[in-house]
């Protein structure tokens, strides 16, 4: 039973991860319908910025968490977020009335290009350039673990879960409330249309990719505070998960895309847990849940329908 | 904003447009007999030299020829006359830019090289100020027979002299300005309409053309003196080909995106090696090879129909993205199922095959060549290929080929003209798995060995990147990708580093720039580029593309 509940923790915190990075999978779906294979690198860039900003900290700022992390986060942000709108606007925008292969193959090629970059020519905190092995990552919100009855919990599980939840809430409450939130809404509903009523749909689409890419890069800072060392190639994985997290709770639904996160983080660590020889297949059960859900309930388990839009 | 800039330059320079354009030419001459470097420190290619041109220095030349343009302006043929200049431009500027490199400072640069550089950039601005392209009517006079098999012969012989040349050289910034002059030379005749009219010959001859091409790549083991390396990257090529056809029913015909498409192909080795290896020891005996082939292209068929079948139903993204989750699974499975694959360490020492007493693993004598063992491969290879090969044109040319293609292009409406959708994609996705299973079970033998690492995303996104590149829907394209993704990488040893990150790119590039490949099927050429010529050009206002192009 302590392991169960235990495990039960641990896939709590991992699909918190899961779901803040199907965020931006899922509202970027919902708005131009493409499957943003780059997401995964923009919160893999989002954990380097981090660290490049805290490798160059003084000593008595880098051991200090209020002021730190802030600046760490901060970074990763502003830069996940150029890159994404650069990404957008280089390679998505040009090819938006193209045919659909096309901007899922450009995706693709951005993001084998951000893993070469940053494996190539990442300034790492000894002065050379190259990210090609695993750099070290500071755990920043340290101390000693929580123990809830049987349970233990680390503190930085504790921040990774409430810092998720939080952000997930103000975006709803963004979505639901504001009034680009309202335009982003209506122009996922039906974008000709919303342009028809005066959105900017263009600019409704860079806000999405904004949001998205600020979010990867707060989880991609919290994955390295995780694992206290980040790699170019965390972004493959964790983006093939976010998306399968994303499916399952019914692309374009941002509740769902909460909701499946969740679901995965929990089915992914049981799985592990308590199939024999499970921890060898620890990366396949995301999809064979994404197999799963798409036989079963294509439409996710919040989605309404999969439109057919043509 | 550039637009502007390009357009207020090329009214300036319009009225100085033929000397301008003279004096470039002259100044390519002239900087092709001098030297380009000032000292020799190792830098190929004779360009210490004044005189004879040799090396790099003949590649300008042969474009300046572009230069005529400048005067006759033939039908308003701009762009063709512009992309030979700026490949004189590139080809110059690369090598300038090496030679300082080696040379350690722009000091090292002598006075020919920066004549060159003048010379191209004056004629590339002087055929920039050229009116802009006329829409030319797309039709070609017929030859008579002979001149048109004489022209056919000739530009296979051409591209004969142009892989034995781009094979023969080592040193990568050589390859490079070889690969630029050659890049731009056929983009330059692509625009002046050459291959069009080649293209026109072909199709009125296409048995002398089938028959020569086959004849070449059949001759090709008795050119290489008894030596393997260039047959076994060439068995390799053919391969991976027959697999990129594979893969170009389903992407290129069928229009969906497929990226755990090496998979497929891992079935496929991994039937071969199992029932290569398990034939030796366990039974003492040899499964008949046709019989693996059919197998293994059977069972990754079945495994095709077991992915596709659910993911078909809904849009094609997410088949991108199951196949995806597909190819994950198949690696970790095979990382992990020791009792089947042995797991990360693979299948090794698969035996060579043998028809009868002909083992494929001898070295052969015929009519006086010694042909060593990947020749027997490389033969092999040919012939599964060419079997791809037919059941794509084939396909191509059927009632389910336009119904595949229908799909792509709409797939509600073709559902409403009758096509049972789901039927056809399930029938595009399994015929390209048993493909790539065929051509896996063959590659089981070629590389002797089998481990999961072979079977990694980026193959598939490589497969993937050469039907892009070389053109989707279209044979000759596959090929042509397959050949570039596997020479480009031999040739270009001195940038390895950086091969991932250009390759990327590339893929942005491509699908910005020029969306139907190298080499483009025609429907796809005019769906994608109106202005281009053809139907579409007559309604198009001539203007209008110019101003784009201009911009981007």
């Amino acid at each position: 039973m302590t392991q169960f509940l235990q495990q039960m923790v641990n896939g709590v915190v991992l699909g918190a991860m899961y779901g803040l990075i199907a965020l931006g999978y899922t509202m970027v779906y919902g708005i131009i319908q493409l499957i943003n294979f780059a997401h995964g690198e923009i919160f893999m860039v989002g954990a380097f910025a981090g660290l490049f900003t805290y490798a160059r900290l003084p000593p008595s700022l880098q051991a200090n968490p209020l002021v730190a992390l802030p600046l760490v986060m901060l970074t990763a942000v502003v830069v996940s977020v150029g890159t994404s709108l650069m990404t957008e606007r280089l390679a998505y925008r040009p090819l938006r009335r193209a045919s659909r292969l096309a901007p899922l193959i450009t995706a693709i090629g951005i993001s084998i290009a951000l893993q070469e970059a940053v494996r190539l020519f990442y300034p790492l905190p000894n002065g050379q350039l190259g990210a090609k092995s695993p750099v070290s990552f500071p755990r920043l919100v340290s101390g000693a673990n929580l123990e809830l009855g049987p349970v233990t919990v680390a503190r930085v599980s504790l921040f990774v879960v409430v810092v998720a939840v939080g952000l997930m809430l103000a975006l709803q409450a963004f979505v639901r409330t504001t009034r680009t939130g309202k335009a982003m809404r209506a122009t996922a509903q039906d974008p000709d249309t919303a342009r028809l009523m005066g959105i900017d749909t263009d600019r409704i689409i860079v806000v999405t990719f904004a949001i998205g890419a600020a979010l990867a890069a707060v989880a991609g800072v919290m994955q390295g505070m995780r694992f206290v060392q980040v790699d170019f190639r965390i972004g493959f994985i964790a983006g093939l998960k976010a998306f399968t997290a994303a499916v399952l709770g019914g692309i374009g639904n941002i509740t769902g895309a909460v909701l499946g996160g969740f679901v995965l983080g929990i089915v992914e660590v049981m799985a592990t847990q308590y199939v024999p020889r499970g921890s060898q297949w620890k990366d396949v059960w995301a999809f064979v849940v994404l197999i799963a859900v798409l036989v079963f309930r294509p439409s996710g388990l919040l989605g309404e329908r999969v439109a057919a839009r043509a | 904003m550039i637009s502007i800039v390009a357009q207020q330059v090329r009214r300036r320079v319009a009225p100085v447009r033929v000397p301008l354009g003279a004096a470039g030419a002259l100044l390519i001459v002239v900087g092709s007999l001098t030297p380009w470097a000032t000292f020799f420190f190792g830098y190929p290619g004779k360009v210490t030299l004044a005189g004879f041109p040799g090396g790099a220095r003949l590649y300008p030349l042969l474009l300046a020829p572009a230069a005529v343009l400048v005067v006759v302006d033939l039908a308003g043929r701009r762009r063709g006359g512009l992309t030979a200049a700026l490949g004189a431009v590139a080809v110059v500027g690369w090598n300038v830019l090496a030679i300082a490199k080696d040379g350690g400072g722009f000091g090292a640069v002598a006075y020919g090289g920066w004549l060159a550089l003048a010379g191209a950039g004056a004629l590339a601005l002087a055929l920039h100020s050229l009116p802009a392209d006329r829409p030319v009517a797309e039709s070609f006079g017929r030859l008579p027979a002979p001149v048109e098999l004489l022209a056919l012969a000739g530009s296979l012989g051409l591209l004969l002299v142009v892989v034995v040349v781009g094979l023969d050289i080592e040193e990568s910034s050589r390859f490079v300005s070889f690969a630029a002059f050659v890049g731009f030379a056929s983009a330059a005749l692509q625009r002046l309409g050459g291959f069009a009219w080649l293209q026109s010959v072909m199709e009125r001859h296409h048995r002398v053309t089938i028959a020569a091409a086959a004849l070449t790549a059949l001759a090709f083991p008795f050119t290489q003196q008894g030596s393997s390396y260039w047959l076994r990257v060439f068995a390799s090529i053919g391969v991976f080909a027959a697999a990129a056809i594979g893969l170009n029913v389903v992407v290129g015909l069928a229009g969906l995106l497929d990226l755990g498409y090496v998979a497929f192909f891992g079935v496929g080795v991994y039937v071969g090696a199992l029932m290569g290896s398990a034939g030796r020891t366990t039974y003492q005996g040899e499964w008949p090879f046709i019989l693996v082939i059919i197998i293994g292209a059977a069972v990754a068929a079945v495994f095709g129909v077991v992915i596709g079948a659910p993911t078909l139903r809904l849009r094609g993204d997410y088949l991108a993205i199951v196949t995806l989750g597909f190819g994950e699974i198949f690696r970790i499975a095979a990382n992990n199922l020791d009792w089947l694959t042995r797991g990360p360490n693979g299948i090794a020492g698969v035996p060579d095959l043998a028809l009868g007493n002909f083992s494929f693993g001898d070295t052969h004598e015929v009519l006086g060549f010694s042909l060593p063992a990947f020749a027997n491969y490389y033969f092999l290879e040919l012939l599964v290929l060419a079997g791809a090969i037919v059941v794509f044109t084939r396909l191509n040319d059927s009632r389910i080929g336009r119904a595949w293609v229908a799909i792509r292009e709409d797939e509600t409406a073709a559902a409403a003209m009758g096509i049972n959708t789901w039927r056809m994609k399930l029938l595009a996705f399994a015929i390209g798995a048993f493909l790539a299973g065929a051509a896996g079970t063959v590659n089981a033998h070629v590389a002797a060995s089998v481990s999961p690492d072979s079977f990694t995303f980026l193959e598939s996104i490589l497969l993937l990147a050469a039907v892009v590149l070389g053109g989707m829907g279209t044979v000759a394209g596959a090929l042509l990708g397959s050949a570039a993704l596997f020479i480009l990488p031999e040739k270009l040893r001195a940038f390895q580093d950086i091969r991932l990150l250009m390759f990327g790119l590339a893929l942005v590039l491509m699908m910005r720039f020029r969306p139907e490949g190298i080499v483009p099927s025609r429907r796809r050429q005019r769906e994608l580029h109106d202005e281009d010529g053809g139907a579409g050009a007559m309604s198009a206002p001539p203007a209008a593309p110019v101003a784009g192009r201009g911009a981007s």
